[in-house]
């Protein structure tokens, strides 16, 4: 598959106003995103994941590294430009334009005249299921509506990557389906998407691979196959007893939806299903019921970001 | 035709946005409303004059209190529109969504000024047009002379706005901008002042003296002097439809030109690596 983004040993400090008051915001990032695919970019707040954004669209300047797109390493030029449509977290767009007017403005941007703007403006907000309010003033709009147009004009110029900061905070779970439709939509196209997002569930649910940023430093990249293999066992299990739990709690072992004497016990990935069954021999427990689970991407998250964070605890 | 379209394709549809945008700002249409109450108050309080005093005083204290208003108001809406394009972008992130656009920053700076320069003229116009009407209903002939000081007041305005982009696109909000514009505005008006500093600090020869004088001196022919532009005084006591005297229009248009070009360059040193 073709590289489409590519940074090698990326960098970037923003400098205090005086010496110390420096802040290392990405070290040496290596990321390949790959033509077609959804590519998630996760990592809590403040580590790096806008500031590597901004560096790929131009707006902010890496302090060292390279970074290539569609094979380029002139991001700033047109040609380059215009295969990339950005959607910014929480971007405003004028109340006093209708929705045609806002994607005519930024297709205008690009370049586009006449008969062709007009082309790609209904089709973008056909694309996007804006029809019905292409003619109504943005301040009608609701938070939704407004997200699509801020789709839209981020897919006016028809371009080959899409860049999407958080595109569905704040949306209500219909409008969040919608969305999340469209981009699924948009892959199969042929688009290539990187989305920035804390909605975990849905990165799950959409993405191809991703990659867990913690302070600047990426630490986990891979498909979600390759990410989410390791399988724990989940244990229905009767007749358990307080001496019981406060054993299994000990080795590692969580207790879950308890009533009485029943519960699910989840057994750490290192437990096999024959460990689980000489267990539960041991504390005679009653076995109802044995099934695999694979770790959620959430969960994966708040292990390495809580790894990372202990480890750097341990630095300091 | 191609190659034009290109260049200057993408600055005036910014412009024209920034326009769209700019003209709807309350503080600006309140600025505009208050100067358009003035110009209209102005015949109300000549009324309340002797009528034994000269003759014509009514219409000069008018014309007076007019062009003054234009003067200043124009002058807060100039500091205030031009400081504050830029860093509202920056605020609302609409910034983002342009200059990841095939749009350079020099393009993008171009376009924000030029937007700027039409709600500054288009306020302008509004409210020297007003006074244009009310002065030729008042006294029956064509103001020709108010035309030429408007003109020279938007060559002014262009200093101003220019150097006070300037300040903004190095700034994140409007406030530094803006109290950055007024001190171009007053300094700029209060250069002659400049050359007398220069002459009197001279005199006494010591080195603080001679200091201030060289500081004075180079102030001085750094600085645009504002106070070229203005007409006023022949607007109140001439006849209005005079041709201007004591200025030379060519040389003032291109005065100001030269500084405005200034100000844009200073403007796109600052605004070419920021990071936004």
């Amino acid at each position: 598959m073709t590289t489409v983004i590519r940074t090698t040993a990326l960098n970037k400090i923003y400098e205090g106003a005086f010496r110390g008051q420096d802040v290392h915001a990405l070290k040496d990032l290596d990321l390949d995103i790959r033509q077609g695919e959804i590519f998630g970019y996760l990592g809590p707040n403040g580590s790096g994941k806008t500031t590597t954004i901004k560096m790929l669209l131009g707006l902010l300047f890496p302090t060292s590294g390279k970074i290539e797109i569609l094979g380029s390493e002139s991001i700033d030029s047109a040609t380059v430009k215009r295969n990339i449509g950005y959607l910014p977290e929480g971007a405003y767009y004028p109340d006093f334009l209708r929705g045609e007017e806002i994607l005519a403005y930024y297709g205008k941007l690009y370049g586009l005249r006449g008969k062709e703007l007009k082309k790609r403006v209904d089709e973008t907000i056909e694309l996007v299921g804006m029809q019905h309010a292409r003619k109504r003033l943005l301040r009608g709009y609701s938070k939704g509506m407004r997200q699509r147009i801020g789709l839209a004009q981020a897919l006016i110029s028809d371009p080959k990557i899409l860049i999407l900061d958080e595109p569905t905070t704040g949306l209500d779970p219909i409008a969040r389906k919608e969305i999340r439709d469209l981009l699924l939509q948009l892959r199969e196209q042929g688009i290539t998407l990187l989305i920035s997002s804390h909605e975990l569930l849905e990165v799950e649910m959409i993405s191809d691979r991703v990659a867990i940023l913690f302070e600047g430093v990426l630490q986990k990249i891979g498909s979600m196959a390759e990410l989410l293999t390791q399988r724990e066992l989940s244990m229905t299990v009767d007749h358990l007893s307080e001496s019981s739990v406060s054993d299994l709690t000990d080795k590692g072992i969580q207790v879950e939806d308890r009533t009485g004497n029943r519960a699910v016990l989840r057994l750490p990935f290192y437990m096999s299903s024959y460990d689980g069954v000489e267990m539960c021999k041991a504390h005679s427990l009653n076995l109802l019921s044995i099934s695999p689970r694979r770790e959620t991407l959430e969960e994966l998250f708040v292990r390495i970001v809580s790894t990372a964070s202990k480890a750097r605890e341990v630095v300091q | 035709m191609t190659f034009l379209s290109s260049v200057f394709g993408g600055p005036w549809c910014i412009a024209v946005y920034t326009y769209r945008e700019g003209i709807r700002r309350k503080l600006l249409i309140g600025f505009l409303i208050l100067s358009l109450f003035v110009i209209f108050g102005s015949s109300f309080i000549s009324s309340f004059l002797d009528p034994s005093a000269e003759t014509d005083i009514d219409l000069k204290l008018i014309k007076d209190i007019c062009v003054t208003a234009i003067a200043i108001f124009g002058a807060l809406i100039t500091v205030y529109i031009s400081a504050s394009v830029v860093p509202a972008e920056m605020e609302t992130k609409v910034i983002y969504t342009v200059l990841s656009k095939p749009v350079r920053r020099v393009q993008y700076l171009l376009g924000k000024f030029l937007g700027i320069q039409l709600i500054i003229l288009v306020n302008l116009l509004l409210m020297g047009g007003l006074f244009f009407i009310a002065l030729y209903m008042r006294q029956g002939i064509m103001p020709t002379l108010l035309l030429w000081s408007i003109f020279l007041t938007y060559f002014e305005f262009l200093i101003i706005s220019a150097f006070t982009f300037a300040v903004s696109c190095a700034a994140t909000s409007p406030l530094v901008p803006t109290l950055g514009g007024l001190f171009i505005y007053i300094t700029a008006n209060l250069t002659e002042y400049l050359k007398d500093v220069e002459h009197r600090a001279g005199q006494t020869g010591q080195f603080f003296d001679n200091l201030i004088g060289k500081i004075a001196s180079a102030l001085y022919s750094i600085l645009p002097n504002l106070q070229n532009f203005s007409i006023k005084m022949q607007i109140v006591n001439g006849q209005p439809n005079d041709p201007p005297t004591d200025v030379l229009i060519p040389w003032l248009v291109l005065y100001s030109l030269v500084y405005a070009l200034a100000g844009f360059a200073c403007a796109y040193l600052v605004f070419r690596r920021k990071e936004v």
